[in-house]
């Protein structure tokens, strides 16, 4: 990266609206950390030592050696490296992320605990996750915070700022109070705990941790408080002082909140900088304590890129810390030093020469800034801080040919293991790397000066992630073409597993399939667009894209470990899915059919998924890592990969297996020849053109690369792109549109052109494979198309007008119908256990229900004859089996099949409710009241 | 309370009732988060025992009856396993034997075995007397009840005495007072509570 680009950049971008927020916030945490003191440490030095004081500034010390010098033992600063606050939260999980805690029992726990202490649990009431903490007051003992979870982010309801996961959310509170009271107190046995070893210790206790001594005595031993008093002011700040204003006190609207990425590591760092020794400030000291922060942010290793967007100030030497007497509007503390003095500094000191930022908060202060603190952070405005809109120019130029930054880069690199989220912003980069290629697929080709910066892991996600939405890419590209020029340079850096992986997984590149949207991808669009901002904001936030991207990784994260343990014997879910594999590898003839075996393979991935949500083997569990409503998909993605990938060839193998042995395979084929020969008009086909050899082997080839996924969720996607590419052939061929009535004939001919007898198995493959939860869209559709086309060739015969589907093939898709629709509304016990839930309506004793036993097939003759059973009915022949719906009574016919009915009024779109009636013939109208007390809906 | 969880698997012949008893046992707790599945073959329900919440993994392995090679899979990890026959036919307590077998030789060694004689509502035509039964388990030294998935006769009863069976966490109440001293690791499936 050129410097001179990066202060360029930094120019233009100041006065970026972007930055008021940021401005803002950082005002608003420096406020918060002003009573946090900083370690002692000598300017010089600290550029030189750049790695010790950087490690040493990233970690909580243990507060009851805070600020007195010379306490640590040697050894201790390595293990420190691993004792942030993030990882304190995340080893400790088992003590505070109590899911399925009750009100009471949170109260129970807290009410001892000093005010600020909490515990994060699933609110039964509110269906929602919860914060509950000790208030300061003894009326109000507890008080729930409710943690609102979107797509891919959990943030604090009332709060601007969103979070990748529980953790970082947690994490900044314990720093900043944002919406609470104040700021969230951990454990003094987890904050002060030395090594990983204690942690464990504390976490091994689990709930038991709150009435243990280890707590109890920690908790004395801190409100004895007088050696060490400094710490605690800085674990735990007075509620009675609110220093800080919330978010919503800022600029940013609620409605609009701002969204925040933060880096913990850097929250981390100024809480955890003890020392109560003063600092003089440096004479090249301008801005107050903005700067640091920059550098800490430089540091955040691959996030560089980024960071110099934000450094819009002279770095200067290191401002001193202040102790919380000082002025509130002091500057905040001083970040550590960089661990690669030469390096860094040089890059430093070319900083220096930047402009001050033009400040347009209304609010003006000192540029304390956040950033540091933020590390990989990306924050959005809200529109109410009305930031102008001109983003003329691009934020940075990632110059391929600044090659004298690549020592400089391998210190990042270096840095990155440290850093806290270094996988998550690789992902992140290599997320958007994948997306940006496939939008931008020249890019891939002036790949040369690409490959310098592939080895730094130097991608700026400002530069490279214009956006995951299209309508986006299109203002960004527009907007900020050099990024967009100088993104090539990225796109080829793979980071070797995430992205790639993905693709290369699947057995083939997606290029060439992306002109056409997939179902899936546009599922996956519509999610980043909870974040929902209006569209003339989407220009300003220009990184909202990044924050989007960035957020993407926690479901990758999710899903590598879930697969990483599906690996690993030594846990039981690793031994089911490995011995369900290597059985499956084994012993697929003890399968009937094809049929089968997918079921089975089904509802053993569903099994999995329910076992891991429901056992404790996910630690930490996903339920912290997930927002609620994305766990099931990430799960199933996690599943395929998990089972489905290596089982891939088995399965193929087998249903061939069975498709040969059935005599089918030889069917189709002989089916499909003569199919082929048919002109489109014998198909059905009626009016439209259908597509020509050369469009037809572009469809081929889109059905080969279809059958190379194994996820049958891609190879849905690709099965839509192939139909939209025909519905888009047949417009253009006649210039009208066509609705799907014309579709199937067209479809049918054209996959009987590509003569591929494989697609049989594949259509089973997805139909029987996708989580029924996945089909209610557009794919849902299209496969169901392709089952009827498939089937119509298998069942063509000279002599039949081909354009009925058969009975059989009916009834399949009626089945299959129901499965992916019974899902929709949580089903009951009855609707998968065969019974059937039937009112007795008698003149004397109104209604009484029974629930029977009733088999799939039982005829409503044998309901009846069960009913009068049942209900010790002396005259059956003058009673029936009536369906009330609200507004309808009808009697059955004797030969009808009530679970058939039911099913089918389960799986409408929209269910009405509907209930069995046995009542004389001739009879009184029902009212729907009265059978709702006695009966439930079936 | 700690929570526990304990892995138990049902074993057993074709339609002897394995699923109707975990659905019995289940239903009345169920849990929101979860959307059952079609066959129902993994389901949890927590139930108080003494001083512990015993939070029951419940691997119905009905799909699986024709994979009888599946089935050291999910009784390998179990803490308990419920044997299934049914009262009405001898055949399923001649399968019922070969499982008890079975676990003897590769199941896990404290495995708890219950034994639960199921469709004792149609004591009319029963071919298993309950005393062979009963012998036969006390033989092996197993749990023994005679259950009616569809009448809930015996079932909770059943899960009780699989709880009562499981051996307490070794001086949990000690543990936690020991406060430094803590290196023992606590059996792997008590981790978490929820």
């Amino acid at each position: 990266m050129s410097v001179e680009m990066m202060m360029q950049s930094c120019l233009m971008d100041r006065s970026s609206s972007f930055f008021k927020l940021i401005d803002t916030f950082s005002t608003e945490i420096s406020e918060l950390k002003q009573e946090m003191v900083q370690p002692a440490r000598e300017p010089e030095t600290e550029i030189l030592q750049g790695l010790e004081g950087e490690v040493s500034g990233l970690f909580l010390q243990s507060s009851a050696c805070a600020g007195v010098p010379g306490v640590r033992d040697s050894g201790y600063d390595s293990l420190r490296r691993r004792m942030s606050m993030l990882d304190r939260l995340m080893q400790t999980h088992s003590v505070w992320l109590l899911l399925s805690l009750s009100d009471d029992e949170a109260r129970h726990i807290l009410q001892p605990q000093p005010a600020g202490s909490f515990v994060v649990r699933r609110c039964y009431k509110l269906q929602k996750k919860v914060i509950s903490l000790r208030m300061d007051s003894d009326t109000l003992i507890v008080r729930d915070f409710p943690v609102k979870e979107s797509q891919y982010t959990f943030s604090l309801e009332g709060s601007g700022i969103s979070f990748a996961d529980l953790f970082r959310l947690v994490a900044f509170c314990c720093i900043s109070r944002d919406v609470l009271p104040f700021t969230l107190k951990l454990p003094e046995a987890i904050a002060s705990a030395k090594t990983p070893t204690d942690l464990e210790e504390v976490a091994k206790l689990g709930k038991g941790f709150w009435d243990s001594e280890l707590c109890n005595k920690n908790k004395s031993s801190v409100s004895g408080e007088t050696a060490c008093d400094g710490s605690k002011q800085r674990l735990k700040r007075s509620p009675a002082v609110p220093f800080t204003r919330t978010p919503s006190e800022l600029e940013c609207s609620q409605s609009n909140g701002a969204l925040c990425f933060i880096n913990p590591l850097f929250l981390q760092t100024h809480q955890s900088n003890p020392s109560p020794k003063k600092q003089e400030p440096s004479p090249g000291d301008e801005g107050g304590g903005s700067q640091h922060h920059h550098r800490a942010l430089h540091r955040t290793g691959q996030q560089q890129g980024d960071s110099s967007v934000f450094c819009r100030k002279t770095p200067s030497k290191p401002h001193i810390s202040v102790s919380r007497s000082e002025s509130e509007r002091s500057p905040p503390p001083r970040p550590p030093p960089p661990r690669f003095g030469s390096s860094r500094s040089a890059v430093l000191r070319k900083q220096k020469t930047m402009p001050e930022t033009v400040c347009w908060i209304k609010t003006p202060q000192e540029k304390t800034s956040l950033l540091g603190r933020l590390g990989s952070s990306f924050i959005s405005l809200s529109p109410s801080s009305s930031p102008p809109k001109k983003f003329s120019k691009p934020i940075l130029v990632p110059s391929a040919r600044n090659k004298n930054s690549s020592g400089l880069l391998d210190a990042d690199g270096i840095r990155c293991h440290m850093a806290l989220d270094d996988q998550t912003i690789e992902d992140a980069v290599s997320w958007s790397l994948a997306k940006l290629s496939s939008r931008n697929p020249t890019a891939m080709e002036n790949g040369s000066p690409a490959h310098e910066h592939c080895s730094t892991g130097r991608e700026r996600l400002s530069d490279i992630s214009i956006s995951t939405s299209s309508s986006d890419s299109l203002d960004f590209s527009h907007s900020f073409p050099l990024p967009m020029e100088a993104s090539p340079s990225k796109t080829d850096r793979p980071t070797g597993d995430s992205s790639q992986e993905e693709e290369e997984d699947d057995g083939i590149n997606l290029e060439s399939d992306q002109e056409v949207p997939s179902p899936f991808k546009s599922k996956k669009q519509n999610s980043a667009g909870t974040f929902v901002l209006p569209r003339a904001l989407r220009g300003q936030l220009r990184k909202m894209s990044d924050v989007l991207n960035s957020l993407m990784t926690p479901e990758r994260r999710a899903i590598r470990k879930i697969v990483e343990q599906s690996r690993d014997k030594g846990t039981y879910f690793g031994c089911l899915v490995q011995d369900y594999v290597s059985f499956l590898q084994e012993n697929r003839g003890c399968h009937t059919s094809g049929l089968e075996l997918l079921q089975t393979l089904r509802q053993f991935m569903t099994q999995m998924k329910s076992y891991l949500l429901q056992s404790s083997e996910l630690d930490p569990p996903i339920e912290s890592l997930i927002p609620e409503d994305q766990i099931d998909q990430v799960m199933e993605k996690a599943m395929h990969k998990c089972v489905l990938k290596p089982l891939k060839p088995v399965i193929e193998a087998a249903l061939r297996d069975f498709q040969l042995s059935s005599g089918t395979m030889q069917q189709l084929k002989e089916n499909l020849l003569l199919a082929k020969a048919k002109q489109p008009q014998e198909m059905g086909v009626d009016g439209a053109r259908p597509p020509d050899p050369v469009a037809i082997e572009k469809i081929r080839h889109k059905f080969n690369n279809m059958c190379k996924m194994y996820s049958p969720e891609k190879k849905v996607s690709l099965l839509l792109s192939v139909c939209k590419l025909i519905y888009t052939i047949m417009e253009n061929n006649s210039g009208r549109m066509y609705g799907a009535d014309d579709f199937l004939p067209m479809l049918t001919y054209v996959m009987a052109q590509c003569d591929m007898p494989e697609l049989d198995t594949e259509i089973q493959y997805m139909m029987e494979l996708l989580d029924p939860s996945l089909l209610h869209g557009e794919g849902g559709y299209y496969l169901t198309s392709a089952y009827g086309a498939m089937s119509l060739i298998k069942n063509f015969q000279e002599d039949q007008a081909a354009r009925e589907l058969s009975s059989e093939t009916r009834n399949t898709l009626h089945q299959w119908h129901r499965r992916r629709t019974t899902q929709r509304t949580t089903p009951s016990v009855d609707d998968f256990q065969n019974y059937l839930r039937v009112a007795l309506q008698d003149a004397s004793s109104g209604c009484t229900a029974k629930t029977l036993q009733v088999q799939p097939y039982a005829t409503t003759e044998d309901v009846c004859q069960i009913c009068a059973d049942k209900f010790k009915i002396s005259d059956p022949e003058n009673y029936a089996l009536f369906l009330l719906t609200e507004e309808t009574t009808q009697q059955l016919t004797l030969d009808t099949h009530p679970q058939k009915i039911k099913a089918e009024l389960h799986s409408r779109p929209q269910p009405q409710i509907f209930y069995f009636v046995y009542r004389q013939i001739q009879n009184f109208p029902v009212l729907s009241e009265q059978l709702d007390d006695n009966t439930s809906a079936n | 309370m700690a929570i526990r969880e304990l892995k138990v698997c049902l074993l057993g012949d074709t339609g002897v009732g394995k699923s109707s008893i975990v659905c019995r046992f289940v239903q009345d707790h169920f849990d929101h988060n979860i959307s059952p599945t079609i066959g129902a073959s993994f389901l949890t329900k927590t139930v108080p025992s003494g001083n512990e919440l015993h939070k029951f993994l419940i691997w119905d392995t009905a799909g699986q009856e024709r994979f009888h090679s599946l089935a050291p899979m999910y009784y390998r990890g179990s803490a308990a396993a419920v044997i299934v026959y049914d009262i009405t036919k001898l055949d399923s307590f001649q399968t019922l034997k070969k499982w008890v077998k079975e676990l003897k030789e590769h199941g896990p060694e404290d495995i708890v075995v219950a034994i639960a004689g199921n469709k004792n509502d149609l004591g009319d035509i029963r071919e298993v007397p309950t005393k062979e039964a009963k012998e036969f388990a006390e033989s092996i030294a197993a749990i023994f009840m005679e259950t009616s998935a569809r009448n809930a006769v015996n079932i909770e009863e059943l899960f009780q005495k699989i709880s009562r069976q499981i051996p307490p966490l070794e001086n949990t109440d000690a543990d936690s007072h020991d406060s430094f001293k803590l290196t023992r690791q606590p059996p792997p499936a008590t981790k978490r509570c929820c």
